[in-house]
């Protein structure tokens, strides 16, 4: 078992967090920032994706 | 027959559910099987009891369907913890266990659970099942859906137009038309809040809606500026004031403590008010009134948000119909508000609105939007788990040695039950299937006197062993019920379901005390054709005392599951103060 934690923690140190505080340099990925008058997504229509109804991703 | 087995699990309440041509025939939660409150697990147990009622073991399902995307949900874990980095090490850790154990392996565990290859296995995103679970077992035609939940892949706060016909005329559709983003979600907004006054997450939300009553908003000030309402019904949380998005056992962040003032609420405080407890120490006084302020701080900007939620879904679609979904719908005064308060004219939610429903959306939205099959069902009643034979019930009461007698006129038996309940009994009311979703209503019940103002206090601290300042709900003959509270003729069905807390009448506040919340009652309006017999011992009971109205709440102990089994009934019997459990047929006495 310490084998696999190991690896996740190099992950989590090793691209993770310095992915994580690149994005912060060049956006707000959790909005940290108060919108000036929304917070919505605005949806358009969501139809079946390309006609194969039952296999959408998942 | 077109079989749909909809799963939903590993975040809490895990269930499964199934459906036969688009009529959901069984759904039940893990929970009442593993008796593990909550569980989260994949519901092996719950699959198999769908499966058999029905007799499809072994690959008869034409699909399974999970309630998520699951990959979808792991981008926005990794998203989130990354943007959150260093703070988020610990909850990465558990995060990559989780996905690696158990998560990612999702379609195959289903798959071989069911019996059925892996490529009948499907997923619906998480909003889409809230909002299939509540319009298409709804009796609307087209609705307005407002789902607001913790999170599932990205969203916490949906509204779509969905549309539908009975005549199998045209597409049933839901369309997605605004959503909200994780992190700033009422759901986790009312969690931390739950943390911070002492219960658990995921858990101890309706003890935050109980509490509420015994306080005033005068914290809504301090509320408002963790969460921040727009004109448009959105939102947006201050994270400053949270930390359920880097953490995995944090739900709150120090600087909440500094905003209220007071450090959070310690579990084991006792709760104690002036009103209710008039001889507690002053010190434990001043903090219970402080943290009863709190709850009806957060519990009046909830209400606000899901009114103004609601007002926006109503000029987005234009309809006279509201479904609700996601687990901020079981805060029943914030659901009576956006009826009460909104153009709405008619009012559906399902009874477990939570992730455990996202089971039955989900295959619902198979069977009616992807397979494009016609609607015929409607929810009308929430006996939808598992029932023992009367044969049953007597090898496991043979089998624990308990003295009891068989009643098997059901006239004859209602009749004694309610002597019995006239006389101040308290009992354990174990009948036909159990209840979908959260709340007992009537097939695993304690029922009560509700004339007695210290049935209350007897309930909560002898039998059910929980805090003293918990509300119990009427159960009301649903003739009699506009006789009792207003705005009934909007939610027939939520009300039958206990979803909606409204102003008891004046008149009737002296007469049923034991299940007067400060004048409001989370009621259960029971109808005779989704409960006969328990519609049938409301009448005896009515005719022996002019009241159309029992205390009922649900059958378990603090901490425990509601019971499923005769067994589990038993267990429950033997280590509690009720006097009498009545099991189908059979009346046990101590």
């Amino acid at each position: 078992m310490a084998r696999p934690a190991l690896l996740s923690r190099l992950v989590y140190f090793l691209i993770v967090t310095p992915a994580g505080l690149a994005s912060r340099l060049v956006t707000d990925p959790l909005h940290r920032h108060a919108p000036a008058s929304s917070n919505w997504i605005v949806a358009g229509s969501s139809p079946p994706p390309d006609g194969a109804r039952l296999r959408q991703p998942w | 027959v077109s079989a749909v087995l909809g799963v939903s699990c590993f975040f809490h309440d895990a269930a499964a559910a199934l459906t036969l041509d688009g009529v959901v025939v069984a759904a039940a939660e893990e929970e009442r099987f593993s008796r593990r409150k909550h569980d989260a697990r994949l519901p092996r147990r719950a699959i198999r009891y769908c499966l058999e009622s029905a007799g499809l073991e072994g690959g008869g399902v034409d699909y399974v369907v999970f309630y998520e995307k699951p990959l979808r949900k792991l981008r926005r874990v990794v998203a989130t913890l990354a943007a959150t980095a260093p703070r988020s090490s610990a909850a990465f850790a558990a995060a990559a266990r989780a996905w690696r154990d158990e998560r990612l392996w999702i379609r195959a565990s289903l798959a071989e659970a069911a019996g059925v290859p892996a490529e009948r296995v499907l997923f619906v995103d998480h909003h889409t099942s809230h909002a299939a679970s509540t319009f298409l077992a709804s009796p609307f035609e087209e609705a307005a859906v407002l789902t607001v939940d913790g999170v599932g892949e990205w969203s916490t706060t949906t509204i779509a137009a969905a549309s539908g016909t009975f005549d199998g005329i045209g597409d049933t559709t839901i369309r997605l038309l605004r959503s909200q983003s994780f992190p700033h979600s009422l759901g986790l907004f009312y969690s931390a809040f739950t943390a911070y006054l002492g219960f658990e997450v995921n858990d101890g939300e309706y003890k935050v809606m109980g509490m509420a009553a015994y306080g005033a908003p005068r914290f809504e000030e301090a509320v408002r500026r963790t969460l921040r309402g727009y004109d448009d019904g959105s939102f947006w949380l201050d994270l400053d004031y949270f930390a359920f998005h880097h953490s995995l056992s944090d739900s709150f962040a120090p600087a909440l403590e500094e905003l209220l003032g007071e450090l959070a609420r310690d579990p084991s405080e006792p709760f104690a008010t002036r009103s209710a407890d008039p001889d507690a120490p002053g010190e434990l006084v001043r903090r219970g009134e402080f943290y009863a302020d709190v709850a009806a701080s957060v519990q009046k900007v909830t209400e606000d948000t899901v009114v103004a939620l609601a007002h926006e879904a109503h000029r987005l679609t234009g309809s006279r119909n509201l479904c609700l979904a996601g687990g901020v719908a079981l805060n029943g005064l914030a659901n009576a508000r956006a009826l009460r308060e909104t153009p709405f004219e008619r009012i559906f939610i399902p009874p477990a609105p939570g992730d455990a429903g996202g089971a039955i959306g989900a295959a619902l939205y198979v069977e009616h939007v992807l397979l494009g099959r016609p609607r015929s069902y409607v929810m009308r009643h929430a006996y939808l788990g598992k029932s023992w034979s009367t044969d049953e019930i007597r090898v496991a009461l043979d089998g624990a040695s308990a003295s009891y007698r068989i009643i098997d006129d059901e006239e004859r038996l209602c009749e004694t039950l309610a002597g019995e309940l006239e006389r101040g009994r308290v009992v354990g009311w174990f009948q036909g299937r159990s209840e979908w979703g959260p709340r007992a209503l009537g097939n695993r019940s304690i029922l009560a006197d509700p004339r007695d103002r210290a049935m209350t206090r007897r309930i909560n601290e002898k039998i059910k062993y929980r805090e003293p300042f918990r509300p119990f709900a009427p159960a009301i003959l649903e003739r009699d019920v506009a006789s009792y509270v207003d705005g009934m003729e909007a939610a027939q069905l939520p009300a039958r379901f206990m979803l909606l807390v409204l102003p008891l009448a004046e008149s009737r506040r002296e007469q049923i005390p034991a299940v007067d919340h400060f004048g409001t009652a989370r009621l259960q309006s029971v109808t005779p054709d989704a409960n006969p017999r328990f519609y049938r011992l409301l009448e005896s009971f009515e005719r022996r005392t002019d009241v159309p109205v029992l205390l009922n709440t649900s059958f378990n102990l603090r901490g425990e599951p509601i019971v499923n089994s005769p067994s589990d009934a038993l267990s429950t019997f033997a280590r509690s103060d009720l006097d009498l459990l009545v099991l189908g047929p059979c009346v046990v006495s101590r």
